[in-house]
């Protein structure tokens, strides 16, 4: 098991590297460059300042200047906020993504398991059809939709909620709503097949006959089979919600992490956009190592090839 | 309980506003070190944070700032700036004339990296000093006593006041910036001299300023607290506006203009920008080359239907290169679409039915430039000629355009109330700025000559003398001004419209 967790931790640091050397050159390829403005830089000012970010220096040295900081905890200057070096910019962002992100994965997941559980419990009725078609309709419309049309309901109309900020509670229920959305839908899609799949399963039609009651069938007999597929659904999800916030956070502009990501690339700030890419690949290779190993918990004949394959 | 909720949500609501201003800006300042910025969403805040030797009046007009008054010698070349003897920085000290030699020279000084240097340029050897060819202390500022300062130019420059009220002519504090480093522009580090200091700064979140007690019109000041939140999509800008999140927002949607006016009009304030839009030829580029291209091309446009049918948000008119608000300067006349003779001119180039005139007409990712140039492309149609559009980002368009990387382009120009600021950008020996590399020797010589003149009256004939060389070329076809679009709360009092669009916090009032 340690020796399956080890491999993948190396796995992992190979695939941060190359994430890393493949933002690196991209962005480096992008056209423009982070000093280009409305204004214009007379030769000598922009070589003043090329040479204070070191941008005079071959683009290898430069790369391999970045992979020594990185390793230091350094991700640099930002070339845009001069006020601020990138490690404090993610460290003020960070947070607000994750809330947000960490906010809409256990509601969707709630109110999915919960929809998609009452569908399949109520199979080929109204109920399940209309929340069947409901879940549909979710996934169609994405945070970019959903969100200006909460604001314009929420906000601007009604006054329940704020329109933007992060000032309290308040402020982080709408962006939650627009950004559960899509996957309230996807989890009621996948527990209500579970749960059709699980209930016909022989284990479950034994315990049937057997008399069992309907809250103790379903709970302790439909629902931990139904419940595999989201799982593994969970950890992606998690990944997406955490990691693919940035628009919500424009929409309702939340000084997420997201933002620096969409500014820095529209800047062309290097190293703002290498350390978003940085977080957010950490982000998704740890929550996939973590799913893998609850997966394996979970799961007997996953633990066993866990065992097998790192022998 | 129940009683008492609402109860508070007045009280919160009463006083929470009362003392302080919710400023939706345009976007995330990337600093607020004066000589590192770069931006005019910051030039907003830095207005507010510091005093420069000339400030602007609620109106926009040149008052003084931290000089009280000043001199200008004979010959054009000698500035003489008495400052303000109560002057304080916001930890107490006094703002000496020694502060401003100190900031003068940061700026310059290469290390500083300032990308605006260049505004300080008219000052004895700052651009030398700039590239790095000369000392630091060559540099042509003086202080003869603690509250004189005397400032030596390179040549005549009679819009230096104007110049003055950018940030990269604000003094910084050099007592902070020994004891903090780099580190000096954190709240609570930074030590201003304007009507605010910085108290909070959230990336992203807000900016937060707060009254300096040391300021010397505080009794005038008051507002106690002003917070600019960045927000850069306008409609969500709007949208937090209408939520009553805040109470000015610097920007809204064109489209939403028409419905705002019906519905809000007594906080709608839309006018236009010091500005002039254009459209630029690379004159290196066959057929742009031949003016008579170029001229037919101007010929075909309807400056007119562009501001009245396409952008309908009042944007004024500009015939000449010059923005049609800048003051004391005689402006170009009208100049009236004549498709007849366009035909004619792209014939007589070589272009007819059979081999029409194809060419790719570059602009800035946005609704409403998008618009404006299908207009242009539908009105070049009917001459005959072929328009592909291409969009880019602005930070990609102006690179390429810095690169002569295109045909025909839209470009602009905003700042000052000064032709000069204007005219400069088709001057040979102006860089890259100029954009379609047009190379007039009339027009560089009427300029150079304007700018060694100190009279102000010959100067502007001069500059006249080349805007007409440059317009009688071709090299650019001026648009319109582009507009000012704000949302102001009706119970702040004291935003009074400005072709510059600054409004220092420290003349805004609550009812």
């Amino acid at each position: 098991m340690a020796r399956f967790i080890f491999r993948r931790l190396v796995l992992a640091v190979v695939t941060l590297w190359l994430v890393i050397s493949a933002a690196f050159f991209l962005i480096r390829a992008a056209p423009g460059g982070p000093f280009d403005g409305e204004r214009r830089l007379p030769p000598a000012i922009e070589k003043n300042l090329l040479a204070s970010y070191h941008l005079d220096e071959p683009l290898l040295a430069q790369y391999w200047r970045y992979l020594r900081m990185v390793t230091r905890g350094d991700l640099g200057p930002s070339f845009k906020q001069k006020d601020f070096t990138v490690n404090e910019l993610i460290a003020a962002g960070l947070p607000i993504s994750l809330g947000i992100g960490i906010a809409a994965f256990l509601f969707a997941l709630l109110v999915g398991t919960s929809i998609g559980t009452f569908a399949a419990l109520q199979h080929n009725t109204f109920q399940d059809r209309f929340l069947s078609g409901l879940a549909t309709l979710g996934l169609a419309f994405p945070p970019l939709i959903v969100g200006p049309v909460l604001v314009l309901v929420f906000a601007v109309g009604l006054a329940w909620f704020p329109a933007g900020g992060h000032a309290s509670v308040k402020h982080y229920v709408l962006p939650t709503i627009a950004l559960s959305l899509p996957y309230i839908a996807a989890f009621a899609r996948l527990s209500r097949v579970g749960c059709l799949e699980a209930l016909d399963l022989p284990h479950v039609t034994t315990a049937r006959s057997k008399g069992l009651s309907r809250r103790r069938l379903v709970f302790h007999h439909v629902l931990p089979s139904a419940f595999v597929p989201v799982l593994s659904y969970s950890g992606p999800a998690a990944a997406a919600l955490l990691a693919g916030s940035m628009v919500v956070e424009e929409v309702f502009s939340l000084p997420g992490l997201g933002r620096y990501f969409v500014q820095g690339a529209i800047n062309r700030d290097y190293t703002l956009v290498m350390g978003t890419v940085l977080v957010y690949a950490v982000l998704v290779l740890a929550l996939n190592l973590l799913v893998d190993f609850l997966y394996g918990q979970l799961d007997p004949r996953v633990r066993s090839e866990m065992v097998a394959s790192s022998d | 309980m129940r009683v008492f909720l609402p109860l508070f949500a007045l009280w919160y609501c009463v006083n929470g506003l009362a003392d302080i201003i919710r400023i939706g800006n345009t976007g995330e300042p990337a600093t607020l070190d004066p000589h590192r910025y770069n931006l005019r969403l910051e030039e907003t805040i830095l207005n507010d944070l510091y005093l420069g030797l000339t400030t602007m009046d609620a109106a926009g007009n040149i008052v003084p700032g931290a000089a009280l008054s000043w001199e200008v010698s004979s010959d054009g070349l000698t500035w003489t700036f008495d400052l303000r003897p109560n002057a304080r920085w916001s930890d107490g000290e006094p703002v000496t004339a020694s502060d401003f030699v100190y900031s003068y020279r940061r700026l310059v000084n290469p290390e500083t990296a300032s990308s605006l240097a260049f505004f300080m340029y008219p000052i004895k050897n700052a651009e030398a000093i700039n590239s790095g060819t000369a000392a630091l202390n060559s540099l042509g500022v003086s202080a003869p006593t603690t509250h004189r300062l005397r400032i030596q130019l390179e040549k005549p420059f009679p819009f230096f006041a104007e110049r003055l009220l950018y940030p990269t002519a604000y003094p910084v504090p050099p007592h902070a910036i020994a004891t903090h480093g780099d580190d000096w522009v954190k709240p609570g580090n930074m030590v201003t001299n304007g009507a605010f200091v910085l108290a909070d700064w959230r990336p992203q979140g807000f900016v937060e300023l707060v009254k300096n007690q040391y300021f010397h019109d505080a009794s005038n000041v008051t507002l106690p607290k002003v917070r600019y939140i960045p927000i850069q999509n306008a409609t969500t800008a709007l949208n937090r506006y209408r939520a009553g999140e805040l109470d000015v927002i610097l920007d809204f949607p064109p489209g939403e203009l028409r419905w705002l006016r019906q519905h809000m009009a007594d906080h709608v304030r839309v006018s236009p920008l010091l500005s002039v839009m254009y459209l630029v030829f690379n004159v290196t580029e066959p057929p742009f080359d031949d003016p008579r291209v170029r001229k037919a091309l101007a010929l075909a446009i309807d400056r007119r239907i562009l501001t009245e049918k396409v952008l309908k948000s009042g944007e004024l008119v500009s015939y000449g290169l010059v923005p049609s608000m800048v003051a004391n300067y005689p402006h170009a006349t009208t100049q009236l679409p004549d498709i007849a003779l366009a035909r004619d001119l792209l014939t007589a180039a070589g272009f007819t039915q059979n081999n029409p005139l194809k060419l790719t007409l570059r602009y800035i990712s946005g609704d409403e430039n998008k618009r404006v140039q299908i207009a242009i492309a539908s009105m070049w149609r009917s001459v005959g000629v072929q328009t592909s559009l291409h969009h880019t980002e602005l930070s990609v368009h102006f690179a390429d355009l810095r690169q002569a990387n295109f045909q025909v382009a839209q470009a602009g120009w905003f700042g000052e109330n000064n032709p000069e600021h204007y005219l400069e950008l088709l001057m040979s020996d102006i860089g890259d700025v100029n954009y379609g590399r047009y190379v007039s020797p009339k027009y560089d010589r009427l300029i150079r000559q304007a700018k060694r003149t100190a009279d102000l009256e010959t100067r502007i004939t001069l500059l006249k003398g080349a805007e007409i060389e440059g317009l009688r070329d071709f090299a650019v076809i001026p648009l319109y001004s582009v507009m000012i679009r704000s949302l102001v709360d009706p119970r702040i009092l004291g935003w009074r419209t400005n072709p510059r669009n600054v409004h220092g916090v420290r003349y805004l009032h609550r009812k």
